[in-house]
């Protein structure tokens, strides 16, 4: 196919063999895993500056104002002017707060979500490991964030951080169980875990048009999910800044805090790339059996381009989500879950696994 | 020392030193995210004995379930000034003698016992494999357990909900 | 043999995590600590069952499905415990094992 142009296998693969001729193998490992682990932390740098940069910009359009526009052409440097103000602020912390404690939480935070980007694959061939278990692997790391709230809220020795987590523990709690559910409905449909047979397997039309309705409505739910798993609006009742100041990291200042702030948006990142893997054929350019001309065109654009652009798009209606939509009451938020999307979820499963067996699908 | 022992070597440094400090420490959130780091570093070991699913399995439900479950209740039940009463001096001896006495015997019973040496050439544990032999009613199928299991958590889940909830007398 | 590793540095490794588990279990006083003990004892058990699967019989998977229902069953363990420990708190105030003898009189 057109699209295995842009495939970054060789190259990597020819990176590899000269390490490991140069040196020892294992010295060349060590030197394999510093290299793929700076490049992900560079990564995450840029894509954290940028979402930042984003969210204030796409604020200022549906508000009807500017945004940032002062450092640099279009304000593009404040949030690098922000991440410098933030790593000189001067680190507070409360009294009879369990130090150890406070300290590592930002860290157990930030840890998960950079465990669970190894596994999001950018392009063909370009992906740090090609689990067999994929989406479950994705599934079980990202649960793990949840105790670096709860950590932070109580070691903080603070009212509104206590409050901040349990609130946000709990909606993190039921609302995994939507997001591992929509994630299984197609599961079903390809009947594989592994992230790059899921890419492969929409060579020929994205699974959300390959699934009929039950893809449509998991894609539906997948994202009101995980916008209510990453805690933004408007399900931030957690850092709901009217009532309880700004929830679990309220205690937490300077470049702590930005791990905090850095590490939810990479969470809204990584949502929003399982998103466009799973449902919208990740790095795959749009495919429409029959149409050669058009695929071929399509097949030009590379791999990186399209996974990009579908991450946007999706970055962009969970940005739109919280800029348009008024809090939810706690209650309500529960509710939601427990007596709608997840029944909801059950029955599409049920239907999914019925297109499935009776071959429905394309 | 290969690469794999150079890991197991880390792992079970990092397993033992957790356990202890889980047991040990005053402070009982502490304790539980010591547990976590025990959990987690399981989960690796498992990772490197190649069971990728089960390790997966590790993280989500001891690491992200019980964990969580456990830091809840302590979040519910305790205050962060509150420490734990140390156990009376006696009382930690005899716990350590008995302890280690039986750590000791175990070792010893290990340590004794030949054990057969197999050429290992495990087939792939993928999740096809997993899934088939869970599901299948043949010799080496676990359709029959799964289903207790399943039984089990709903009488579990049933359970708790009618002993958490609050009477009204 | 496992990439160099023996069987038997699997099982002592098991049995020192099984036996700090049991040491915690018979210092602690708080429910939930023990509780914690508890989880040690079964994950030191699960690293038994998985290495026995791996070094000795890798051509099947008992050890491994043992395993995961080992997990289920804590987790159904778990959430019992932790249901009767947040209804002692509720009518005691007190999570130890010590306050928890009003059925002796």
């Amino acid at each position: 196919m057109g699209y295995s142009r842009y495939d970054f296998t060789p190259l990597l693969h020819s990176i590899d063999q000269w390490l490991y001729s140069v040196m020892s193998p294992a010295w060349a490992l060590i030197v394999e895993l510093t290299l793929i682990g700076l490049a992900f932390l560079i990564f995450y740098a840029l894509v954290g500056l940028f979402l930042v940069y984003a969210e204030r910009k796409v604020c200022g359009f549906i508000q009807n104002r500017v945004g940032p526009n002062r450092v640099g052409k279009y304000g593009i440097f404040q949030t690098i002017a922000d991440f410098i103000k933030l790593l000189m602020k001067e680190l507070i912390g409360t009294k009879d707060a369990d130090k150890l404690l406070y300290n590592i939480a930002p860290y157990i935070v930030i840890i998960c979500s950079f465990m669970a980007i190894g596994a999001i694959p950018f392009a063909q061939g370009l992906l740090a490991i090609d689990f067999d278990i994929g989406i479950l692997y994705i599934i079980s790391v990202s649960s793990l964030s949840v105790i670096g709230v709860l950590l932070a809220g109580w070691s903080s020795n603070s009212k509104y951080p206590l409050i901040g987590a349990m609130r946000s523990g709990a909606q993190i709690i039921s609302y995994e169980l939507s997001v591992g559910l929509s994630l299984l409905t197609i599961i079903v449909l390809a009947g594989t875990m592994q992230f790059s047979k899921i890419v492969m397997a929409q060579e020929n039309g994205w699974f959300i048009f390959k699934g009929h309705i039950p893809a449509i409505i998991a894609f539906i739910l997948y994202v009101i999910a995980s916008t209510a798993e990453t805690n933004r609006g408007p399900f931030d009742l957690a850092e709901a800044e009217s009532e309880l100041t700004a929830g679990y990291h309220t205690e937490y200042s300077g470049i702590k805090f930005a791990f905090f702030y850095l590490a939810e948006y990479m969470n809204m990142f990584i949502v929003a790339s399982i998103a466009a893997t799973v449902f919208l054929g990740g790095w795959m350019p749009l495919h429409i059996p029959a149409w050669n001309g058009f695929n071929v065109v399509m097949d030009y654009i590379p791999p990186v381009i399209w996974y990009f652009m579908k991450t946007a798009f999706v970055i962009y209606i969970i940005m739109l989500f919280k800029w348009t939509f008024p809090r939810l009451r706690i209650d309500h938020l529960l509710t939601l879950e427990w007596k709608y999307l997840l029944p909801i979820n059950l029955v599409n499963i049920l239907f999914m696994a019925l297109i499935v067996l009776l071959g429905w699908h394309f | 020392m290969t690469n794999y022992q150079f890991m197991f070597f880390l792992l079970s440094a990092i397993i033992i030193i957790f356990s202890i400090l889980t047991v040990t420490t005053r402070r009982i959130l502490r304790a539980a995210t010591f547990l976590l780091f025990v959990l987690v570093a399981t989960a690796g070991l498992y990772f490197m004995l190649r069971f990728n699913f089960l390790a997966a399995i590790q993280l989500t439900l001891y690491a992200g379930g019980i964990v969580v479950l456990i830091i809840f209740s302590v979040l519910l039940t305790s205050h962060i000034s509150q420490k734990l009463e140390k156990a009376s001096i006696s009382k930690r001896i005899l716990a350590a003698i008995a302890a280690i006495a039986g750590a000791v015997l175990c070792i010893i019973t290990i340590l004794a016992t030949e054990f057969p040496t197999v050429t290992p050439n495990p087939p792939e544990t993928d999740i096809h494999t997993i899934g088939q032999a869970l599901l299948s009613t043949d010799k080496f199928g676990y359709s029959l357990p799964f289903e207790v299991i399943s039984i089990l958590l709903l009488a579990a889940m049933i359970g708790s909900i009618i002993i958490a909830k609050k009477r009204k007398d | 043999m496992f990439e160099g590793i023996p069987l038997t540095w699997f099982l002592i490794l098991a049995t020192i995590m099984f036996f700090i588990g049991i040491y915690g279990f018979l210092i602690r006083k708080n429910l939930i600590t023990i509780l914690m003990s508890l989880e040690l004892v079964l994950n030191s058990v699960n690293i038994n069952f998985v290495a026995f699967n791996k070094l000795l019989y890798p051509e099947h998977l008992e050890g491994m499905f043992f395993t995961v229902f080992v997990v289920a069953v804590a987790a159904a363990e778990a959430s019992v415990a932790i249901a009767i420990i947040i209804n002692i708190y509720r009518r005691l105030d007190k999570i130890d094992v010590e306050n928890i003898d009003e059925m002796k009189y």
